[in-house]
């Protein structure tokens, strides 16, 4: 469903006011574009901890593959009038990167792709896929796009995955369990109805949340979505269904 | 491929909890009847150490579950026999059962049949609204490899009868003298008591939505001598139309929620609501029926849920009750039938719910202790506390 709301007068010069809508878009490019740049950070230093020439390789062609989505984002954002700021270093960015890089320290590559493609990957391809249902024009476009690819990463990381759990399941399985409770903790704070931790050090004014019935969204749905994406993606990897389910349970609301 | 549970605190590990073989018995498909009945699942999954999720929580989130396992469970038989199972959840929301939500719905159960047949079940029970959107179709369900699906409403349909007769017995009455309305008489469990019944009453009446179905269930009747009336039930008319006439009433239509009124309805007269959901309305008033709900059976030789669901997943006042449906796949497990026994619609005959019963009844499994919304219904049984189990 495409919004009919459009961002911009569609007579350029004609009216150089912005559509209402277009500073819920900011907000909401403005987290894509710093999620992607996260994980072009993310990439470009698990590029560090490879020895393989190959994986070495395809870290560092991720890590461009997502600055190209970031410049997407910022692109759709001049589209529509908007600047489209970043802030990796906002709190819940700065968690998710810190955890990313315990496990970097570890030199733990298998986790690093837990991290990044399982928990991190299914909460973008899940709300990009979303937004890209109710995104006007190329802006919609571009983040159905963008969860399209992003999905294929997920494809390709899972079947190093799954070798790997083949290997140990129990092992395998509480690796999961244990960056579960890290990471997707501070997912689920950032995907919750509110923000009751404070504000999130992106939106560029109050919390875009409560705004977002306004381009036919809402952070629960978001959340939903995420928190589906995520399961299903954790079935596919071949852990237990009941396992995963209380997981999820127990992340905050 | 393993089959683990996890302790629902997230700090211990996950176990093992397969047999040697790896095989899954039986798998139970099923979803919660009410908002109330799936808070109480997730908060247990939470555990005691997070506050229960608040109701708007509960229901922005459950229609996002996809279908899975939730718990494993373990039935044993009078005679010694053992089965292991899984219950899986199609998560279905307690307020989209209608129609409207039939493709969701649909493929929500697929979705549970495929985690079914991923976990090597052997044999699968559709719970509920599962068999009903299905219709006893299975090839609407995914490719099986060796996994059989049946109905369970040959069982169903046994404890209905079987609570009628014992609830006839109980008042007093003379079912040869009854006359039996059947709401929801041309679905697989309505249809399949009235074939059972209508020999034993005086009258039957049948009601249900589809015309056709009712005059060729009817004339099967007629054709072998039962006085039979039918009444269509577009906007509940039949149902109110017959519930003045009939003494004993078995409500057994697919309603969504629990809307049904049998306004009129005769005092003393006996009803069994035997919907999953319940057909009846709570606010309904029918101050001098005798209610019960049917269609229950009781696992004697013990039950074990791990997570341990009892009380959760099967809420009862009487421990180890379960739908007769469920029951019909773990009954099949322990004889290690493993066949579709209920499959298609109307298909259920007498003959074939005595050779169920004879099956549930050879593994200890039997009519469940008759309550209602009220509590235990028969004097002298002791209802088991939850927190007993």
């Amino acid at each position: 469903m495409e919004s009919n709301v459009d961002l911009i007068c569609s007579m350029p010069g004609e009216c150089s006011a912005l559509s209402p809508t277009a500073l819920i878009w900011q907000d909401v490019l403005a987290q894509a574009m710093t999620g992607e740049l996260v994980a072009a950070m993310n990439y470009t230093t698990l590029a560090g901890i490879c020895d393989d020439p190959a994986e070495i390789a395809d870290a560092l062609e991720h890590a461009q593959s997502e600055e190209g989505h970031a410049a997407a984002f910022a692109a759709e954002g001049q589209r529509i009038g908007v600047p489209v700021p970043s802030n990796v270093e906002a709190k819940h960015w700065k968690r998710l990167r810190e955890a990313f890089m315990r496990r970097i320290a570890e030199r733990d590559f298998i986790g690093c792709l837990i991290v990044q493609e399982i928990m991190l990957e299914s909460f973008a391809v899940a709300s990009y896929a979303r937004v890209g249902r109710v995104g006007p024009g190329s802006l919609g476009k571009t983040f159905a796009a963008i969860a399209a690819e992003e999905e294929e990463h997920i494809e390709h990381a899972m079947a190093i995955l799954r070798a790997e759990r083949d290997l140990d399941t129990p092992r395998f399985d509480d690796k999961v369990r244990q960056l579960h409770f890290e990471v997707m903790t501070t997912l689920a704070e950032m995907l919750a109805r509110e923000c009751v931790h404070g504000h999130c050090e992106v939106c560029h004014g109050n919390c875009v949340k409560p705004s977002l019935f306004g381009i036919s969204l809402s952070a629960a749905e978001l959340r939903g979505a995420s928190l589906q994406q995520y399961l299903r993606t954790l079935d596919k990897l071949g852990l237990p269904g009941e396992v995963t389910l209380a997981w999820v349970s127990q992340l905050p609301v | 491929m393993g089959i683990s549970v996890a302790s629902l605190d997230g700090s211990e590990r996950i176990v093992d909890t397969r047999d040697q073989t790896g095989h899954v018995d039986f798998a139970l498909i099923g979803h919660q009847e009410s908002w109330r009945a799936a808070a109480d699942v997730l908060a247990f999954l939470r555990g005691p150490e997070h506050a229960p999720l608040p109701n708007n929580e509960i229901r922005d989130i459950l229609p996002w579950i996809p279908p899975r396992a939730v718990c494993h469970v373990e039935v044993g038989s009078k005679v010694g026999a053992k089965a292991r199972g899984i219950y899986i959840d199609s998560f279905i929301p307690p307020d989209r059962l209608d129609s409207a939500f039939l493709r969701d719905n649909l493929a929500r159960v697929r979705g549970a049949a495929q985690c079914a047949i991923n976990a090597g079940a052997r044999i699968v029970s559709l719970g509920g609204f599962s068999s009903i959107l299905i219709e006893g179709n299975f090839d609407l369900l995914p490719e099986k490899h060796d996994t059989v699906f049946t109905t369970g409403n040959t069982l169903t349909v046994a404890f209905i009868v079987r609570g009628i007769k014992k609830m006839c017995a109980l008042e007093g009455r003379d079912l040869r003298r009854s006359t039996l309305l059947i709401v929801g008489a041309t679905g697989d469990v309505g249809s399949g008591c009235a074939r059972c019944l209508a020999p034993l009453v005086k009258r039957v009446l049948l009601c249900a939505r589809n015309v056709e179905r009712l005059r060729r269930l009817a004339s099967e009747f007629e054709f072998k001598g039962v006085e039979v009336e039918i009444a269509t039930d577009s906007e509940q008319a039949g149902s109110q139309q017959f519930s003045t006439k009939a003494d004993l009433v078995i409500c057994a239509a697919s309603l969504a929620s629990p809307g049904l009124r049998l306004r009129g309805i005769a005092p003393g007269a006996i009803v069994c609501d035997a919907g999953y959901p319940k057909n009846l309305s709570p606010s309904a008033e029918m101050p001098d029926a005798k209610i019960f709900f049917g269609g229950l059976g009781q696992i004697t030789g013990g039950m074990r849920f791990t997570p341990n669901f009892h009380g959760i997943l099967n809420r009862h006042p009487f421990p180890d009750v379960v739908q007769g449906c469920l029951l019909e796949g773990i009954a099949l497990a322990l004889e290690r039938r493993f066949e579709p026994f209920s499959h298609g619609r109307g298909l259920i005959t007498p003959e074939r719910v005595e050779e169920m019963e004879t099956i549930a009844a050879r593994h200890g499994i039997h009519l469940a202790p008759l309550y209602n919304g009220d509590g235990p219904i028969e004097e002298g049984v002791h209802a088991a506390s939850q927190q007993e189990q």
